[in-house]
């Protein structure tokens, strides 16, 4: 009978790796790409539109209010304050399978929302019980490393 | 508008089956078909499939003249599946109710169906993320329960709202899902199960979250010159809208307040003439515990920030203010995605017809209101049905 040798293990797949493949250039590049190039120089940035003012995130080609595609990459402000929070600790997702459970926590850099963002990050070495809202954090820029030899880069929050 | 009716409707037992996605199918239509025993199939011009994930869960895409293959059908008009992640089924009732309200389909089968469950259940979470930004915001660890756990949080900060009131829903889920043949956990809970349950993302424990379930629903929808040969019993699809303001967590604003399900709420009774007060039965997406609480405040059944008081009144249950999910709704029936809001449909067809255990009769009911979110409550969705012609 002939038979076919299935392999044990396939690599990770963008379907299933959380991470943007964040390549520079190609067919898995992004027009954004300069928000992971400053994460990989320790910047979390947010773009700020050059005809309207306005700030925006999460990065995107054009203006969200105006649609010019003029802008700039500014610094998100590096504390910022707990709005709300929790843990994963049930349900993990394929590879975050690998280092969970932790913390989640949704935060606020700068005045939100004329001139700052709201968005989430995970939290380690803390835990649920630890954390309060309003309790002040700052983001961190970590290293993703793997599969193989590839790095990426993505941000975390830390409490002050 | 031609004005459109449920005529016939089938349901599988929701639950962790051993069946495959087809084999759901196959099972909705069959209970479909007993229902309706005047239909002839080739009567049956078009078919909307309500299915989040099959790509993924099933790894099959296209899968809609798969279903109408399973189906033994042959639709010629209009043919999709319909994906809006949780409101997928909702979204598959809305484009069949437009395609026979505007004469260009006569009869149309919504098949809503999600298989979920698998020996790979890490896969099945690793799909539940990515219904949010999963570049920018699910990255962090967003699946469905942290994100409403957070929501949970700030509610409870912002309106008091207390940990024994996000259970109450859960102990009103178990009252009639107990009742309730095909729901997925049709048993009773205690205050203290949920309370002492397995935590999942804090404050919301196991018994605070919709489980991950198969199942499959199908409904026969045709006009009103059509109806009298499928059945003497027609419920009718009033019709509804969906709103969606913002997808990803920058843009949400105050989690805890859900603006977009506000104004959806008011441009649908404004359109369709009605008040809340005229709501008798509302199957409404408590995909989690606190979902409910915000839905009974936005939809305008009590104030905004009284959602908790409301159900320890127990204004919800049926004899209160207006029955809410006498189904058992998601918590108790599962939440197989693009099932779940046809099984709604489901729900209020069989509650107008008079085909639901005694228990969980709501007597009466003439106007029923479905309402679905998906995603990180992103989108939001209402559809009226009516027992008497509008």
């Amino acid at each position: 009978m002939r038979e076919i040798r299935l392999p044990d293990t396939v690599p990770l797949l963008p379907i299933i790796d959380p991470w943007a493949q964040q390549d520079p250039e190609g067919p898995d590049s992004t027009k954004v790409y300069e928000f992971y190039k400053n994460l990989s120089e320790g910047r979390l940035t947010m773009q700020r539109c050059k005809k309207c003012g306005k700030v925006f995130y999460p990065p995107q080609a054009a203006c969200k209010y105006c649609y010019s595609t003029e802008y700039e990459w500014i610094d998100v402000p590096k504390v910022g304050e707990i709005y709300s929070f929790t843990a994963m600790l049930l349900g993990f997702p394929m590879v975050f399978e690998n280092f969970a459970p932790f913390v989640i926590a949704i935060a606020r850099f700068g005045n939100y929302p004329e001139n700052g963002i709201q968005i989430a990050g995970m939290m380690f070495d803390v835990s649920y019980e630890e954390l309060k809202i309003g309790d002040k954090v700052t983001w961190e820029v970590m290293r993703i490393r793997g599969p193989g030899e590839k790095v990426r880069y993505w941000y975390y929050f830390k409490k002050v | 508008m031609r004005k459109v009716a449920i005529v016939g409707a089938g349901i599988t037992k929701f639950g962790r089956r051993d069946a495959s996605w087809r084999d759901l199918v196959v099972e909705a239509g069959k209970a479909l078909f007993d229902d309706v025993p005047n239909l002839d199939k080739r009567e049956v011009d078009s078919l909307f499939v309500g299915s989040a994930y099959p790509e993924r869960w099933a790894n099959t895409a296209h899968v809609a003249p798969m279903a109408a293959e399973l189906l033994g059908i042959k639709p010629w008009r209009l043919v999709a599946k319909t994906e809006s992640a949780c409101q997928s089924g909702a979204v598959a009732i809305r484009y069949a109710w437009l395609a026979v309200a505007s004469g260009l389909s006569d009869v149309a089968i919504v098949l809503g169906v999600e298989k979920m469950n698998s020996k790979f259940m890490n896969l099945t979470q690793s799909t539940m993320y990515i219904v949010g930004d999963r570049e920018f915001d699910t990255v962090n660890g967003l699946t469905a329960p942290p994100f409403f756990a957070m929501v949970a949080r700030r509610h409870m900060y912002l309106y008091g709202t207390t940990r024994e009131q996000l259970a109450m829903v859960r102990v009103k889920a178990g009252e009639y899902g107990s009742e309730n043949p095909y729901a997925h956990f049709n048993r009773k809970v205690t205050m203290e199960e949920v309370l002492k349950a397995r935590p999942v993302a804090p404050p919301l424990g196991l018994f605070d979250c919709s489980g991950i379930t198969d199942g499959a629903v199908a409904l026969l929808i045709t006009s009103e010159e059509r109806a009298k040969k499928y059945t003497d019993t027609p419920v009718w699809i009033l019709g509804g809208f969906q709103r969606t303001i913002y997808s990803s967590i920058n843009d949400a604003g105050e989690i805890a307040d859900w603006l977009s399900l506000r104004e959806l709420a008011k441009d649908v009774y404004n359109h369709f003439k009605i008040t809340p007060e005229d709501v008798d039965i509302a199957e409404v997406h408590d995909c989690f515990t606190i979902s409910e609480i915000i839905e009974y405040e936005e939809l305008g059944f009590c104030k905004k920030g009284e959602g908790g008081k409301f159900i320890e009144e127990g204004q919800s249950y049926i004899g209160g203010k207006v029955a809410v999910n006498p189904s058992g709704g998601l918590l108790a029936c599962g939440h197989p995605l693009g099932a779940t809001g046809v099984r709604q449909a489901w729900e209020i067809t069989m509650q107008f017809r008079g085909q639901v255990p005694k228990k969980r009769y709501v007597a009466g009911a003439e106007l029923g209101l479905a309402h679905n979110l998906s995603g990180l409550a992103a989108m939001h969705s209402i559809m009226l049905y009516g027992l008497k012609k509008p």
